[in-house]
């Protein structure tokens, strides 16, 4: 179907491949298939089920299974103290995430968390959050989460097995812990860390392992290889003028997003047409959201990557950069790439020296690394946009270690292992069949959150506590501390890994408070202990507590010898990517259901993985959306299903890890197909040589945009073509210079007046909006915390793929330029609250109305659901509860809702409300303190957590808001405003900087 | 008038003459008078229904079982089981509504406006088409109630006065179209009854049974034929017409505002209100032709329902099927001439988009097979009418559902588009108003007299007080 596929001359727009091509074979199918797909039911009926209704209907009393659930609610028989009912608290806590550390606040309702948001203080969340950051608060809350000590599958107790270590323990102490092994995953924290020394010194023979399936493993090797030294990059992209990224997607899936996201568009800010902007330019075989931002994109497959760098390494050398060790790389090795891009790449990061910063990802060899540590040292780029920072109290995770210990493990010569977190037998490499390998161990030992793959087959499992309910401590990547201080007690009496290590390496049971209390004594010293601790925990941080920032000196010999086995690929191949999920990243959030359905920044698909192709690939393998193809690496072969996305480097397939998870999830067990059995120590970021077929078969994958794959026809795509430079406003930095009101000279219509006066809306408040185009990436973080903050029901793969997912913010995705490298536009979508809004008019029961600030509100109680307000909405952002989507809700997920905003029943319509109950709670506590709201006091959710800072939301009506100066930017557009509805919330158009030279 | 008879029975190979103008061919044919008249409709009402009214009736009744089936489940379990999505609020369910409440137009115009302009060819059919107008307005009303997500709150529409002096949005013309269909439904069924009043006290003045006696006798309203009572009844009867004529009109322009006044592109057009009276009366017209053809097949009322009846209709529907072709032409050139882009796509889209076959099913039956009734040979034909009034009905289905629904799929933001295709659901809720539309005019049918025979009686010769038998006025020449 994908063979028509023409390039299209100019720049010109498109929703999905889809569109582009018109197959009576693919119209068919969709024909066939969707149809059928929506002619199955959630729930079928039983005769006797039928007969009931039958009954019920013939007695006119049909409704009698419409009443609520019966809530019983206890009261407190002594109030505590400090508790206001209905007014939350907000603590401030950490969340771990491998080497990195989210500093966040969070917002606790009568003792139980019901939401997480950045906290402003701290350097790796810098008050925004990323999707993963706001889903765990349902994490918290997960039903299937483990919920009891098992011992050989029976349950036990956490007793039981201090008591039965502890007899365990002194055997070790005896041997000096041989055949002892604890297996960790990354982490930075003081308190593990201590406990880790302690142990290694009670234990010296015992061995400390740490594998993360999604690590930088890599990244970190290379810096070792080239100035033999390990320590944490941190990129200061604000700095940057010229990015390069290699395979590097630092904006979604890196370990520091929200930093790199917020510096990016920090470079990227433009406030009037005097301002400039960085230029980004991304090589990358699949199709990231960085990818997506670059304003020169080029797809290549990862296994080039390297010889693309030598290429690079070599041109900036003929210009006169000086790079120690390149005498390895001979310039005929790495012909075969566009001299035009290449030389105008270099000449901008050798014009921009200081300024420019290259990046590589984490799936590249560490040679590579070392390599663009070399090309960013000569480029004079380090210490100024990147800086290096000492390692403190981290483990990182070493691949060879793990295969160390199978061998180990293999071999009989470990007798207790302890997985200290971590999935092995799910996400280890799969060449060293860790699961085989455990079973030599006579005596397991498992801290994980659910009942997963490796808890079968493990002699202890004991339940880990979410960061929400543990003490704890971790540092983010530049080293800052933090405490993690729980915000409930552990809901399933699960155990933290500070306490389950303290328990392994004294054999007392200490709680986590005392061990994290007894590390920072070290850290903040004994005088006033007590009072810096509490302010500690109440900011959320340490200041000042950043690590020392070191100067890493190239070896000039070990860089050489690196680059001498620096793979330069020759012949051609297939190769296959392994890159963490934007939903489940490694398999962790897998039974999240916000997540799950969290539709992929790309793909737009919810529910599942694939293999995502691109469209040269796709032609030549003669597939298409659905169809099962069969992938084949050397040592395995897995069948999934295909999606093509254009823009995908040829000869690659992308595949989502985290997937395929086999293990008793409500929500997630079973989706997708397990990308890790694919994966081998060899092929940790890619694997080349794999063979592809096909199978024959389909399997239906669902998205949330062209839902249906209804825009097949040239009939819609051309339209599409011409509406959509409408749509999202789009222009070269060049252009905007010249043209500053190019976005404003979009669209021609008549003057937007009206019949009678219409109201003025110039008292008070006035509630407005502003999405920057320019620097929104996609992130989805937003369309979660709005799901977490207004409880926003999910609906199911069966539902979406009907159309019914309910994001009240969803982000549009649209293509631009040729088909084999185009360009891709993101576009936040939310109500805009329009001053003349076309719902409210034709709702019968007024049950939508404007209020005196200019929002659009909704009365759930009155709606009775006649969804004429969604028709008459022209950006389809009304949802409708089609079903009772909260009715099976297990009663602990109800634990997770805002008790501020209704969770809305079946029959009712719901939308964006520009998070009301947020900005009545600012205006009481204002009136509380008798003075005026001031600029900023109210964020909504989707505003407080952008990592990009693209949302501003506040009174338009005060002039000096941010909101209403951004409004008078001239880049500010109101879409679809020609209807003349008035929306307040308007957008700031896009804008590239693409090098003159290339264009 | 009707007790006054005639001197002599028409001879059976004579023309028979209404008034003193000859006409080409009689509205009534057969031997009629006002005895056989009388004796032919009440005997159907009286005896014994025949094999296949009880056929019918059954299977009617088991479609209807199914309709409360489907609407109880769906009451259970939410609207979500019907096919819609997120553009596509409205599908089936609002089609069907505008489907039916088209239906129900024949009966108010042809019994009013065409009383009005002394049309007396309607007498045969304006009793059973305005039953049938009020049972599809029943059908009609069955969709907006239940495609509510909360059904169980549906009295939010009213205007009933509360403690919350909380009223209905007045703004909607989902209200507007709360009042028209309701005004409509209350005008037509007093109309309905008014018109029944002296054939009901026929029935009384003929029943054998305590219980008939008993049932027609209250429903008569004490009718005993006098002269006063028939100048109050014929006044009552035009006053009637006179209320039930703009209604005609309004409701389905009211029920065109549904789409009129949204800004959807595609619902967005001022032509709607007259253009969805013209394709109301034309559906309407269709529907009496379908449900007449079998009345006079099955009861043998031949003699009633003459060809001479079909041909105007057939003539009707010519009229009303080329305004509605027209319409659609219009729509088109507006949407070019317009120059909005959004609507020109929306009418480009209808015609070659997802739905295009939908939309030729409808040009093909709406505008190019009406276009066959310029030819004689087709408007004698009743075979080739059945099946063409059928078909006009399946275009008109598939106009409102070319309007509610290729608009909804495809509007302003593409990467809101979807397609829309029916579950099983959808497909019952449909079919099951047949049931309910055809129980109810069964049992019409069997109960009450099909026929208006007070009327029919009006316009035989015999009631012209001119009249003169064919003997007499060869003699006199």
């Amino acid at each position: 179907m994908k063979q028509d596929l023409k390039p299209m001359a100019g720049k010109s727009y498109w929703r999905s491949l889809d569109q582009k091509a018109d197959d009576p074979e693919f119209r068919k199918f969709v024909e066939s298939e969707f149809p059928e797909g929506t002619f199955d039911l959630a729930r079928g009926i039983s005769r006797k089920k039928f007969l009931s209704l039958m009954g019920a209907s013939m007695a006119l009393a049909g409704l009698a299974g419409c009443r609520r659930p019966v809530e019983k609610i206890i009261p407190y028989a002594i109030a505590p103290e400090e508790i206001v009912p209905g007014v939350p608290r907000y603590f401030a806590t950490t969340m771990p995430f491998g080497l990195n550390a989210f500093g966040l606040l969070v917002e606790s309702h009568e003792g139980r968390p019901t939401k997480i948001e950045g906290n402003k203080e701290h350097p790796s969340s810098l008050g925004a959050s990323n999707a993963f950051v706001q889903a765990e608060i349902l994490n918290l809350y997960d039903p299937d989460r483990s919920k009891f000590v098992r011992h050989n599958g029976e349950q036990s107790s956490w007793p039981e097995f201090v008591v039965n270590w502890k007899n365990e323990r002194e055997k070790y102490l005896k041997s000096k812990g041989e055949g002892l092994a604890v297996l960790s995953v990354e982490f930075a924290s003081p308190t593990l860390a201590r406990l880790r020394s302690e142990f290694l010194s009670a234990f010296p023979k015992a061995k400390w392992v740490t594998h993360a399936p999604v690590s930088d493993e890599m990244i970190y090797d290379g810096l070792k290889l080239a100035a033999g030294k390990y320590a944490h990059p941190v990129p200061a992209l604000e700095k940057a003028r010229v990015i390069l990224t290699l395979d590097a997607d630092f904006m979604k899936t890196g370990s520091n997003d929200i930093v790199n996201s917020r510096g990016f568009a920090d470079s990227r800010r433009v406030k009037s047409e005097n301002d400039t902007m960085s230029r980004l330019y991304a090589v990358e075989s699949g199709f990231s959201l960085t990818g997506a931002m670059a304003d020169h994109r080029l797809p290549l497959q990862s296994r080039l990557m390297s010889k693309f760098t030598a290429a690079l390494a070599l041109e900036l050398r003929s210009r006169g950069v000086e790079i120690p060790g390149l005498k390895a790389l001979t310039k005929k090795s790495t012909e075969g790439f566009d001299q035009k891009w290449l030389s105008a790449l270099a000449t901008d990061l050798i014009t921009h020296r200081g300024y420019g910063l290259i990046l590589a990802g984490p799936g590249q060899p560490p040679e590579l690394h070392a390599l663009v540590f070399a090309l960013n040292d000569a480029l004079g780029n380090i210490g100024r946009t990147i800086r290096y920072y000492e390692i403190e109290d981290a483990v990182l995770s070493s691949v060879p270690d793990l295969q160390d210990l199978v061998e180990r493990m293999n071999s009989g010569a470990v007798s207790t292992l302890l997985l200290l977190g971590g999935n092995p037998v799910y996400d280890a490499p799969a060449d060293l069949d860790f699961s085989r390998a455990l079973q030599n161990v006579p005596n397991s030992i498992q801290v994980a959150n659910h009942p997963d793959e490796t808890s079968t087959r493990v002699n202890w499992h004991i339940p880990k506590a979410h960061f929400l309910e543990q003490w704890g401590d971790a540092r983010a990547l530049d080293g800052t501390a933090s405490v993690i201080q729980p915000l409930i007690a552990p809901l399933f009496g699960a155990k933290s890994d500070v306490e389950v290590l303290s328990a392994f390496l004294s054999g007392e049971d200490r709680p986590g408070y005392d061990l994290v209390r007894e590390t920072w004594s070290h850290i903040l010293k004994q005088k006033d202990f007590d009072k810096r601790w509490q302010t500690v925990l109440h900011d959320g941080l340490l200041p000042d507590s950043a690590a020392r920032v070191i100067q890493l000196k190239i070896s000039a010999n070990s860089l050489q010898k690196a680059l001498s086995s620096l793979v330069i690929a020759e012949k051609e191949e297939t190769e296959l990517i392994f890159s963490p999920s934007p939903a489940v990243f490694d398999g962790r959030y897998a039974n999240n259901g916000w997540l799950q359905e969290n539709p992929h920044p790309i793909t737009k698909l919810t529910w599942d993985n694939a293999a995502v192709i691109g469209t040269a690939t796709a032609r030549r393998m003669q597939v298409q959306n659905h169809d099962v193809i069969q992938v084949k690496t050397e040592s395995a072969s897995l069948q999934l299903p295909v999606w093509i996305v254009p823009g995908i480097a040829e000869n690659t397939i992308c595949i989502d890890l985290g997937y395929g998870r086999k293990f008793p999830g409500r929500i997630g067990g079973g989706l997708g197909r397990n990308a890790y059995a694919l994966r081998t120590t060899a092929s940790l970021g890619f694997a080349t040589g794999v063979k592809i077929s096909k199978t024959g078969r389909k399997y239906r994958l669902v998205s949330t945009q062209d839902h249906h794959g209804l825009d097949v026809e040239k009939l819609a795509s051309d339209e599409i073509e011409k509406r959509l430079p409408v749509l999202i406003r789009e222009a070269t930095l060049e252009e905007y210079h010249e043209e500053p009101e190019f976005a404003k000279e979009m669209v021609e219509h008549p003057p937007l007046k009206s019949l009678w006066e219409d109201r003025k809306y110039d008292e008070g408040y006035q509630w407005g909006m502003t999405i920057d185009l320019n620097v929104c990436n996609g992130c989805n973080a937003c369309t979660i915390a709005c799901q977490s903050e207004n409880n926003i029901p999910i609906v199911g793969k069966k539902e979406v793929g009907h159309g019914r997912e309910m994001h009240w913010i969803r982000i549009d995705r649209y293509f631009s330029g040729e088909e084999e490298n185009p360009e891709m536009v993101f576009q936040p979508i939310a109500c805009a609250q329009c001053e003349n809004a076309p719902c409210e008019q034709v709702c019968p029961v007024a049950a939508t109305n404007h209020d005196a600030e200019g929002l659009n509100t909704m009365a759930y109680n009155r709606c009775i659901g006649t969804r004429y307000c969604a028709n008459n909405c022209p950006y389809k952002v009304r949802r409708f509860n089609f079903f009772n989507f909260t009715k099976e809700l297990p009663e602990i997920v109800q634990m997770a809702m805002n008790p501020d905003v209704t969770v809305r029943f079946r029959g009712v319509m719901e939308k964006c409300t520009f998070c009301v109950q947020r900005i009545h709670r600012s205006k009481l506590d204002a009136k509380n303190s008798h003075r005026q709201l001031r600029d900023g006091d109210i964020q909504t959710a989707c505003e407080q957590t952008c990592p990009t800072d693209a949302i501003v939301f506040g009174d338009i009506n005060d002039v000096n808001s941010r909101v209403s100066q951004i409004k008078k930017q001239d880049r500010d557009y109101a879409l679809l405003g020609e209807l003349n509805i008035k929306p307040r919330t308007t957008y700031q158009a896009k804008l590239r900087n693409p090098n003159p030279e290339l264009t | 008038m009707n007790l006054i008879k005639p001197k002599k029975q028409p001879s059976p190979d004579a023309t028979v003459f209404s008034g003193s103008a000859p006409l080409p061919e009689p509205l009534i044919t057969g031997k009629q008078t006002f005895a056989s008249i009388t004796e032919r409709i009440s005997a159907i009402v009286e005896g014994k229904p025949p094999k296949g009214w009880m056929i019918a009736f059954s299977f009617s009744v088991s479609i209807l079982l199914m309709l409360l089936g489907t609407i109880g489940y769906l009451a259970d379990e939410g609207i979500g089981i019907w096919g819609l999505n997120n553009p596509v609020g409205w599908g089936w369910a609002i089609v069907n509504f505008v489907f039916w409440v088209g239906i129900g137009h024949a009966g108010t115009l042809i019994s009013a406006v065409l009383h009005l302009f002394r049309q007396k060819w309607r007498t045969s059919i304006n009793r059973f088409a305005e039953a049938m107008t009020l049972f599809a307005v029943i059908c009609a009303l069955v969709f907006p109630t239940i495609h509510v997500g909360r059904i169980w709150m549906l009295h939010y529409v009213f205007p009933i006065p509360n403690q919350m002096e909380m009223w209905p949005n007045f703004r909607s013309p989902l209200l507007w179209d709360v009042f028209a269909v309701s005004i409509y439904f209350a005008v037509s069924i007093l109309f309905w009854f008014t018109g029944l009043i002296p054939d009901l006290a026929t029935l009384r003045d003929r029943a054998k049974t305590r219980a008939r006696k008993f049932i027609f006798g209250a429903l008569a309203l004490g009718w005993r034929g006098s002269n006063r009572h028939w100048q109050h009844y014929e006044l009552a009867y035009l006053v009637l017409a006179g209320l039930a004529t703009p209604l005609v009109l309004s409701v389905h322009s009211v029920v065109s505002t549904d789409f009129a006044t949204s800004i959807l592109p595609g619902w967005h057009t001022t032509i709607f209100p007259p253009y969805f009276v013209a394709g109301a009366i034309f559906s309407g017209f269709a529907m009496v032709m379908t449900l007449g053809i079998i009345a006079r097949e099955v009861f043998g009322l031949k003699d009633f329902i003459t060809l001479k009846h079909l041909d105007k209709m057939s003539k009707i529907m010519l009229v009303t099927g080329s305004m509605v072709g027209y319409s659609y032409a219009t729509e088109f050139f507006i949407a070019w001439y317009g120059g909005n882009g959004y609507e020109m796509f929306a009418f480009i889209n209808r015609a070659f988009g997802p739905y295009a076959w939908a939309y030729w099913t409808m040009i093909s039956c709406n505008v190019i097979i009406p276009q066959l009734f310029w030819f004689k040979k087709i408007r004698s034909n009743v075979k080739i009418l059945f099946v063409l009034s059928i078909l006009v009905n399946v275009g008109m289905w598939f106009e409102r559902f070319v309007i509610v629904v290729s608009s909804l799929s495809r509007d302003f933001l593409p990467s809101a588009w979807a397609y829309y295709s029916p579950t099983i659901f959808d497909i019952m809720t449909f079919i099951g108003t047949f049931g309910l539309f055809f129980t109810f005019f069964l049992l019409f049918l069997r109960f009450l007299p099909m026929v208006s025979m007070t009327e029919v009686k009006g316009v035989l010769p015999a009631a012209d007080p001119h009249y003169k038998a064919p003997e007499e006025v060869k003699e006199n020449d």
